[in-house]
Parts: structure tokens; sequence; C-alpha cells
């Protein structure tokens, strides 16, 4: 018989305790669920027995039906059945052309509301319903409740998307680990599968966004050197292209949502097999019309041409804000699955003058990636792996003349802070209006506005003597919270915000409340077991960086310390949810200035015994 | 970490670098203390890590771009102040201009024209190299740092014309 394990006191009493976490695809057509098991990664199974849940939500007066079971309504009850809605998260009214979507839209207050049997429902809450059913699928594979998830975004997604894709999530109950772009988890996969180092490019059009990533693979550690792409392209437009052609050819009547969503799936019908075959026949009766094609893939090709070279632009500019050129590439990675169309290939492959890596399933790379970071940063797994990524798009914000001051360009590695001085306009001014704004252009007009705040009680003085230093600081999800404040006059006007879009705080509350009907007891105790689970945690790894790194304190910061850390003791075993969360909060602060110096310590031990290279410029 | 750039990566405050080592070095010091490891660590760490992290990647950005890095430098040395160039760099600098728009669509004139520009930036940074490394002459090479600046906002401009 094995013997059993105890261990040491002051050390994880949990030494193999395994945190179960998840990593998650939600995509524009399909969505997948996947998770590291005995040290592989794994796609998590439907209980259909399919890897890929569609991305169709269907609601009824009273039910909500999401995957294979929604899509079946798309051709009887359109209106009713929501696709693609990643193509709406964190977006206005204005962003889109309603005349892409079969259903109806209408301005909710800076969110997009679809009007639907069940109520109105807006994109977080349908990509909620789709990220609920990932969840339970991920529960019943993994047996219990999930630790949290590394969700993938497009690299594209602005701030605005990345923020309503965490709100989706928080309101599906998922702890959202980390958001990852897309193409850096692609990389993730295809990196620790093959064992790959060099430059590579992940080129990743799925159903919805295109994205093309430049990535430097080395051992331990993936940096992301530049990202570029378009978050309105992918296999839809590529369908809507064929759309297009049968509508001016049939005459076709374009406001019938019957018409134009029988005729959607025809063209999807088709560019799937255009993937295997060159050429497919088509006889079908639409609203009375006979349609008759030989449709082929040059005809295809031709057709889409323009959607093709878009890609290939993009490729180039990220090759060109990384400093590289193609034949500096040692990989192309292709991910998502409009990939395996053969006129993106063809073209890609062209560009690169190689072969293409696509054995891994385009369809499955990026949620098996994010299950390997979600294992990583849970602890669980072996692999030492960092990955350094960059923002997408420069952020700035908006100055006289509605020109745009740039603040972080785009391809910065993160986390970033970066800030700039700005000045009063006009004699006397006491408040200035702060428009946040993301984008390459250098008009407002042409970029996407994230938040608009305005900073009060600046001290009168003459027309530029005030300084407002403008912070911006985007974290390693990639979000934004931006902070001003007047520097050269004591009375300190300053203000933090998070931009938020359309839904606040109170509303994804609400929402909340409203999907987990816990009674209030249970509401009360489950609160309570968390703060006591991050109470323990706090008091046993405190210990630990005491018992390792105490020499780094003072005596009397020392006695701090332990002094807080014996109030949280005290304080653990009374069920009191406010005190322990005080005590837990006294004891973070005060061990910031030691956490720091540990930290110090760790970049010391790391960077000691390293030889001198040559010197340059 | 109010900590001197150079003295984060252990390296020496020089304007000559071991580039191969900062690189090093900062990926060293993103494996210890990058957000991405500190995920299910207690809140003091996170703050901290978040601190930490954004810093060496400022530093790293600093360090890594020639100008950036001797600006950064005279900064630690000199108040920071408006810089006059001498009449004949502005006058060299408009005749640069106008060759540029004049051979904008020549391919082999650029090209010729990056090598003659590029000799240029490889000259002051020697200078600076001498300026600073050597002599400690912190005003004469605040003046080469704004040469170099806009020679290489130049080489960006044939850069541009070339593709």
């Amino acid at each position: 018989m094995a013997l059993l394990q105890i261990s040491e006191p002051g050390k994880s009493t949990m030494p193999h305790e395994h945190r179960r976490v998840i990593g998650i695809d939600l995509g524009t057509t399909n969505s997948l669920v996947a998770s590291v098991i005995s040290g592989s990664p794994a796609i998590l199974i439907q209980d259909d027995e399919s890897n890929l849940l569609p991305s169709v939500v269907y609601y009824s007066k009273k039910t909500v039906q999401v995957g294979n079971d929604a899509r079946d309504h798309q051709s009887n009850d359109a209106e009713n059945t929501i696709s693609s809605v990643k193509r709406l998260i964190g977006k206005t009214i204005d962003d889109v052309n309603q005349d892409n979507f079969p259903l109806n839209l209408s301005d909710g207050d800076g969110v997009i509301n679809i009007k639907t049997s069940n109520g109105m429902k807006n994109p977080v809450e349908v990509s909620a319903e789709i990220l609920k059913i990932l969840r339970t699928v991920a529960e019943n594979k993994l047996g219990g409740e999930l630790i949290g998830a590394v969700v993938t975004v497009p690299a594209y997604f602005d701030d605005a998307q990345r923020q309503a894709t965490k709100d989706a999530c928080q309101l599906a109950g998922l702890n959202i680990l980390r958001l990852i772009n897309e193409p850096t988890a692609a990389a993730v996969a295809y990196g620790l599968d093959k064992k790959s180092m060099g430059q590579f490019v992940v080129f990743d059009l799925g159903g919805g966004t295109f994205d093309v990533s430049i990535l430097n693979l080395s051992k331990g550690l993936f940096e992301v050197l530049a990202t570029h792409g378009d978050a309105n392209l992918g296999g839809d437009d590529f369908d809507q292209a064929i759309v297009n052609f049968f509508n001016n050819k049939y005459k076709l009547n374009i406001k019938d949502i019957e018409v134009q969503s029988m005729i959607s799936i025809l063209a999807r019908e088709i560019k799937e097999l255009l993937s295997n075959k060159k050429e497919v026949e088509i006889l079908k009766e639409i609203n009375g019309k006979e349609i008759k094609e030989t449709f082929t893939q040059q005809q295809f090709k031709a057709l889409v041409n323009d959607l093709t070279e878009q890609t290939l632009k993009a490729t180039k500019n990220a090759l060109n804000d990384a400093k590289l050129s193609t034949d500096q590439i040692d990989g192309v990675i292709m991910v998502g699955g409009s990939t395996r169309m053969p006129c993106i290939q063809e073209a890609v492959g062209n560009l690169f003058k190689q072969d293409l890596l696509n054995d891994l399933n385009p369809d499955e790379v990026v949620a098996l990636g994010a299950a390997i970071q979600a294992n990583i940063l849970a602890g669980n797994g072996q692999e030492d792996l960092l990955l350094l990524d960059v923002t997408p798009l420069s952020l700035g914000i908006e100055t006289m003349g509605s020109i745009v001051e740039r603040i972080i360009p785009r391809n910065t590695t993160l986390p970033v802070a970066m800030a700039q001085e700005f000045t009063t306009y006009k004699d006397g001014q006491t408040a200035m209006i702060i428009h946040v704004v993301q984008g390459e252009r250098d008009l407002v007009d042409d970029c996407r506005s994230l938040a608009k705040f305005t900073l009060k009680k600046i001290p009168p003085m003459v027309a530029g003597a005030a300084k407002i230093k403008v912070t911006f600081q985007v974290d390693t999800d990639g979000l934004l919270s931006v902070s001003a404040e007047e520097t050269t006059t004591n009375e300190k006007a300053s203000i933090e915000v998070k931009p938020s879009y359309g839904l606040s705080e109170d509303n994804i509350k609400t929402m909340l409340q409203s999907s987990y009907d816990l009674a209030e007891e249970d509401k009360i105790s489950r609160a309570l077991a968390e703060t006591k689970v991050e109470a323990n945690q706090l008091i046993e790894l405190t210990q630990k960086a005491l018992d390792a790194d105490k020499d780094l304190l003072s005596d009397s910061e020392l006695t701090s310390i332990k002094n807080d850390l014996k109030d949280l003791i005290n304080v653990l075993n009374s069920s009191n949810n406010d005190k322990i969360k005080e005590a837990t909060k006294q004891l973070n602060t005060k061990s910031e200035p030691f956490a720091a110096k540990r930290m110090d310590r760790s970049i010391q031990k790391a960077l000691t015994g390293k030889s001198i290279n040559k010197l340059e410029f | 970490m109010t900590q001197n750039y150079f003295e984060l990566f252990n390296l020496p405050e020089k304007f000559q670098i071991d580039s191969v080592k900062l690189q090093e070095n900062y990926r060293s010091i993103q494996k210890e203390i990058h957000p991405d490891k500190f995920v299910t660590s207690p809140e003091n760490e996170k703050v901290q890590s978040m601190i930490k992290s954004t810093q060496a990647n400022d530093a790293y950005q600093t360090l890594k771009s020639p100008i950036k890095r001797a600006k950064y430098i005279l900064s630690l040395h000199k108040p920071v102040e408006k810089i006059t160039l001498p009449p004949d760099f502005l006058m060299q600098q408009m005749e640069w201009e106008e060759h540029l728009e004049a051979i904008e669509k020549n391919n082999r004139e650029l090209a010729q024209f990056k090598l003659t520009i590029n000799k240029k930036y490889k000259e002051y940074s020697l200078l600076i190299s001498a300026q600073i490394d050597d002599d400690q002459n912190w005003s004469d090479a605040a003046i080469t740092v704004d040469k170099l600046y806009f020679v290489e906002k130049l080489l960006h401009k044939i850069n541009s014309a070339l593709n």
C-alpha cells in the first residue's frame, strides 16, 4: 500500500491539487470547450457526441435552445433564431449593417437590442446562453465546479468587444482567468505540440472575424510582435458574396427574411462543398423561383477576390509592423474553419512561398490552446510558458479640431501604462472633456469612441497653464482604464474610469441576480465560504513568504505583518463575513511592499550568472 | 521600482548596449513577475506584479530604442530643455527633404539615398556614444540625439516610399 503524504507545517496543504479549468473558443459560427486531461489538451464533447456547439440561440415564448436544436429553427423562425451574435457584441446599432441580420434589431441605450418572442435580448445575454451550455458540459465531463476559464477573443477585438465578452462570461457564471487572443491561443497549441521555435505567422480566418499575428516562439516564451486584422471579416462575408450573386441574378426579395435565410443556408453549403470539389450543381426552388446553377471554384474565387485581398493586405501590414519580410517567417499556422477555402490557402501559400501548417484541426486549435493556457495559469501544468501579447489598436484622446492624440500606439506589449500631458484652451477653464478613442485614423469620427468623461474642478488659470495628466493603462486581458489629474496645484482634480459600454455594473448585477435565483441564506453562506477560502489562501501564502524571505523586512515591518496575520487568523473562525474581508484586505495592503521586495529578489536571482555579449547601439 | 532602468536589467549605464543581454534579461524578468504568474495569488502580489511588469515593459522599450535610451541617459544627468539645432543642420535637413520629394517614385535612387542616410545614422550613433560614454558631454550629446531623431524619421519616410 502506498504511504499517505502529510505536508510540513506552513507548506502547501494541498500539494497535488488539480484545479479544474477550461479553455473556451466562443466563435461566430461554432463554440468549443476544452480542458487539459492527464496532461493532454482535449475537446470536451457535447451530449450529442459533437465537438462543436453551433453558436446559435433560439428564443421561444417560454424556452431557450442553444446549438443544433436552435439551428433547426433558422429556416422556419428566423426572427427568433440568433446566429453570429459575435458580430453584434460590444457594438452599437450604428456599427452594424442590419441587412446582414435576419433579426429585429434596435438601439437599447448604447447596446443592441434584439426583439424575440422571449422579450428583448442583448448580445451579452445571448452569448451568455452559449457559454452556460459550455460550462455545463465542462462541469459534467470534469466532475465538478470550475475554478475558472480562459476565453478567447479575436486579436482585433476592440476594448468594447472585449469588455462585453467578459460581461457575458460573468453572466454565465464563469470566473475569467484571462481573455486571450485567438491567434495567440492557436500558437500555443501548435508551438507546444511541435516544439517549434522562430518567427511564426498565425493566419486566423473564422466565421466572422479575421486576425493575423506575428509571433516569436522561443523556449518558455511566446512573444507577439504585431497583430492586425478585421473584426468584421470572416466566412460569413464569403457566404454573403454568394448570396449577393443569387439575389442579383434571380432578383430575389432582399427584404424577405425567410427567403434570405434560405439563400444564406444554400450559400454556406456551396462554399463548404467547394472546399473539396471543383464544382457544385444546384437545383432548388426558393419562393416559387427555380434556381439552377453550376457553381465552380474559379467562379467563387472571382466573387470573393476582394475579401481575399483584404486578408493579404492585413498580413502585409502586420509584417511591416513586426519589421519582418516574408522570407524571415519560419512557419505559417492556419486557423479557423474558413482557412479550408482553397482560394485562401492558395493566396497565403503564394505570399509566403511555403507549405502552410494546418495539421491540427483548424476548428479546434484555438480551444485547445486556451485550455493549455488555462492549465498553466492555474498552476497545474509542468509547462513553463509565458505569453506576451500586444494591444491591437492604438488608443488616444480627442484634442482640439477633433484630432486624435495617440497615447498608446498599437502593438505595444502588455501590460502597459502611458501618460501624456494636456492643457486648457480658455482662460479660467474649470472642466475638460476627456474623450477616449481607439483606432489608427487621425480624425475622431473615423475611430471607435470608447468613453467620454469630464474632469471637473480644475483650478481657474490662464489658458495653457493647467497641466492635465491623462494616464492610460491596459491590463493583460487587453482592457483599458483611464485616469486624469491636474498636476500643477495641490488641489487635485482627478478621475478614474473603466470605459463601459451600454451595460453598467448595475445592469450586469441585475441580470446576474435574475439568472441565479438562489435563496438569500444560500447566498450568504456561499459568500462566507468564498471569503474564507480567500483568507485561508492568503494566510498560507503569507506564512510561506515569511519563511522564505523574512530577512527582507525590518523588525517593525515583520511585526506589523505578523500582527495583521494573527488578526486574520483570529477572525477566521467567526462567521462574520465583513470582518474576515476587512482583515484580509488589511493584510493584503500591508504585504504589498513585502511582495514588491520579494519580486525584486526573484528578478535578481534570475539575472545573476549571465554573461556579457557584444556591445552595439 | 523607481530603480534605474540599467540597474533593473543588470547592465552598465552606457549608450552602447548589449542588446542580446537586454532582451534575455527582459524575458527572464517577465518570466518572474508577469501577472500571468500570479493568477491564483493573493491580491497584494497581483497588484505588485501588474506594477512591476508594466514598468519592466516601459524600461525595455526605453533601452531598446537608441533614441529613447540616449534621452533617458541624458534625463538622468541634466534637466530636459528645448534644443536649437545649428543652422547648417537645418539647411541640410531641408535639402534632404527636397531630395526625397524629387526621387519619391524612383526605387533605385531611393535605395541609394537610403544608404547615404543609413551612413549618417551610424555616424551620429557613434558620435553619441563618444559624447555620452567617453566624454559625458551631455549638452553636445543632446544636440546629436535630436539630429539622430530627425535622421530616423527620414529613414522611415524613405522606407515608406520604397514600399
